[in-house]
């Protein structure tokens, strides 16, 4: 077969997949996505409508009530908690609160996932300052995370999930805090790392991000994946009777 | 090889952040080594000086008069009846009265005019190391005391009872200071380390999200715990030394040295007392991870 007309490979599958939070908070349901190598997709929506929760199904931080996971060839729902670290090395994630340890360096913070692959110290070194550069933060390398303000926060915490060149990047929020400018930064470095082949999944809710792009953007509303075709048919839709208050409230 | 470096910096870090806490525990193996080891000394000399006594243990049975040839060995015969013996020896009145002059030495004088025969005929039964148990040697007093001819038997019976039973009150006292080392030192570490997981749970919970495995999560506190058994094993041991040593230099007198010869632990023994604790400390650590580490 020639490699240049068969499909890329699958990097990121799920299959029918819901999740319910205790007692019965439908997050999402029955959501079926796949997402290629090398592949950048948006996942858009209004707020509870799944994004994070998506997130976290990918990145194993939760365990999908029904359906099938498959992240980089690893069975997401069946891995053993002791092998989680194989699955958590391939995916780079900015979380939306940050995840950043306050009494910490900029520097550390970042380095922390560097250090957890023993990588040389050189190394560590020079991509930390290789990233706040790109970030606009070099002024910022040793100064304790708690001082930061959100805006820099976001930007370390970015900078952590991609120091390791991961094969997936999942991105919560990313600009969520961020001027245009620094938002531009943020992107010019998600584009740089997408060239080089990594597979990205940005969830925003900010549409000048995916307005002119060029890439998949994938709507989320009520837990739900939304057709691309309904675009004009749900302006001012009401939630389906059998979403959950909380997304309820939130649609209206 | 990273990892050891990873994992030593990571188990310096946890140890600076509670080093309040650290210095405790550290004080309190000390103090529990230092107390074990210290009833532990006294118990082997003791044991030591023991073994040298049973050396020179020997039961003196007194005759009323000197037995023939075949009476001595109607004697042996009946003696080893009752159990195996090292070595049976006969003293005559003439070799009790030779042994007496000789440990007068000087004074023998005194013992002019005295007939060389007024010493009673005596056997010397020298039991086994197998019969070094005092109830056994009491059994053996016993039976020999009656056979036929035989004044008194004597074995220094109440100065053998008194050092058995101060032998079994410091085997008492090891067991259980042993016991509070055991509880010790394995409820102070499983303490401090818990303290170190609250103290670190952001950090430890963001490992975890960016790749990290479990044994390198796990392995620094591991490590943090078997420090703290091995310096603190080691400073309660090197108190120890120290008192020995300034107990050996306050009683050197002349008489009371040679008496008691005291000697501190072999090396293999001070490996083994610091290899214990080590072990104990890690296991108080892995019981802390296994309850407040969930990976």
């Amino acid at each position: 077969m020639n490699p240049e007309t068969s499909p890329p490979a699958i990097m990121i599958d799920l299959i029918k997949v819901s999740k319910v939070y205790s007692p019965d908070v439908q997050a999402i349901s029955d959501i079926s996505l796949t997402v290629a190598q090398g592949e950048m997709v948006f996942l858009t929506g209004m707020s509870g409508a799944g994004k994070t929760t998506l997130l976290r199904l990918i990145s194993r931080m939760e365990k999908p009530t029904k359906g099938m996971v498959d992240v980089a060839g690893i069975d997401v729902v069946k891995l053993p908690q002791g092998n989680i670290h194989l699955l958590r090395r391939k995916v780079g994630m900015a979380y939306q609160d940050f995840k950043l340890l306050a009494e910490r360096t900029v520097a550390d913070n970042i380095a922390i996932a560097m250090e957890v692959v023993y990588r040389p110290r050189s190394f560590i070194e020079k991509r930390t300052r290789e990233l706040l550069e790109q970030l606009d933060l070099t002024r910022k390398y040793n100064t304790r995370a708690g001082e930061l303000s959100r805006g820099e926060q976001q930007r370390v915490a970015i900078a952590r999930a991609v120091a390791n060149n991961p094969e997936i990047i999942l991105a919560d929020e990313p600009t969520g805090n961020l001027d245009a400018e620094t938002t531009g930064r943020v992107m010019d470095l998600f584009a740089k790392l997408h060239r080089k082949g990594a597979t990205l999944i940005i969830a925003t809710h900010d549409r000048s991000l995916f307005q002119e792009t060029p890439h998949r953007i994938i709507e989320l509303r009520f837990g739900r994946i939304r057709s691309p075709h309904a675009e004009d048919e749900d302006d001012g839709v009401e939630a389906p009777a059998d979403a959950p208050p909380s997304l309820q409230e939130a649609a209206q | 090889m990273r990892f050891w470096a990873v994992v030593l910096r990571h188990t310096c870090r946890n140890m600076l952040l509670t080093w309040k806490s650290q210095g405790m525990t550290l004080f309190t193996v000390s103090l529990s080594v230092l107390i074990f080891s210290f009833f532990y000394l006294i118990y082997s000399n003791a044991l030591h000086f023991g073994e040298e006594l049973d050396d020179d243990l020997r039961l003196v049975v007194y005759l009323d008069e000197e037995p023939a040839p075949p009476l001595q060995e109607e004697y042996r015969r009946k003696i080893l009846k009752f159990d195996e013996v090292d070595r049976i020896e006969f003293i005559s009145r003439q070799q009790a009265y030779k042994r007496f002059e000789q440990q007068l030495g000087e004074n023998t004088d005194v013992l002019t005019g005295v007939p060389t025969d007024f010493l009673p005929a005596s056997i010397e039964v020298y039991p086994v190391r197998t019969l070094d148990s005092l109830s056994r040697i009491k059994r053996f007093s016993d039976y020999l005391q009656t056979l036929p001819g035989v004044l008194k038997v004597q074995y220094g019976k109440e100065w053998i009872e008194r050092f058995y039973a101060f032998i079994q009150l410091m085997r008492v006292i090891t067991v259980l200071s042993g016991s509070l080392l055991i509880m010790t030192t394995t409820f102070m570490v499983a303490h401090t380390i818990r303290l170190t997981l609250f103290s670190r749970q952001q950090e430890l919970e963001l490992l975890r999200l960016v790749g990290a495995t479990s044994n390198y999560i796990r392995m620094p506190f591991l490590l943090e715990g078997a420090l703290q058994g091995c310096i603190g094993a080691s400073c309660g041991l090197g108190a120890l030394l120290l008192l020995f040593n300034w107990i050996t230099l306050q009683f050197a007198g002349p008489a009371t040295i040679n008496l008691l010869p005291l000697a501190f632990f072999d090396w293999p023994v001070v490996f083994a007392i610091i290899g214990l604790a080590t072990l104990l400390c890690v296991v108080g650590s892995f019981s802390a991870i296994r309850r407040f580490l969930h990976l």
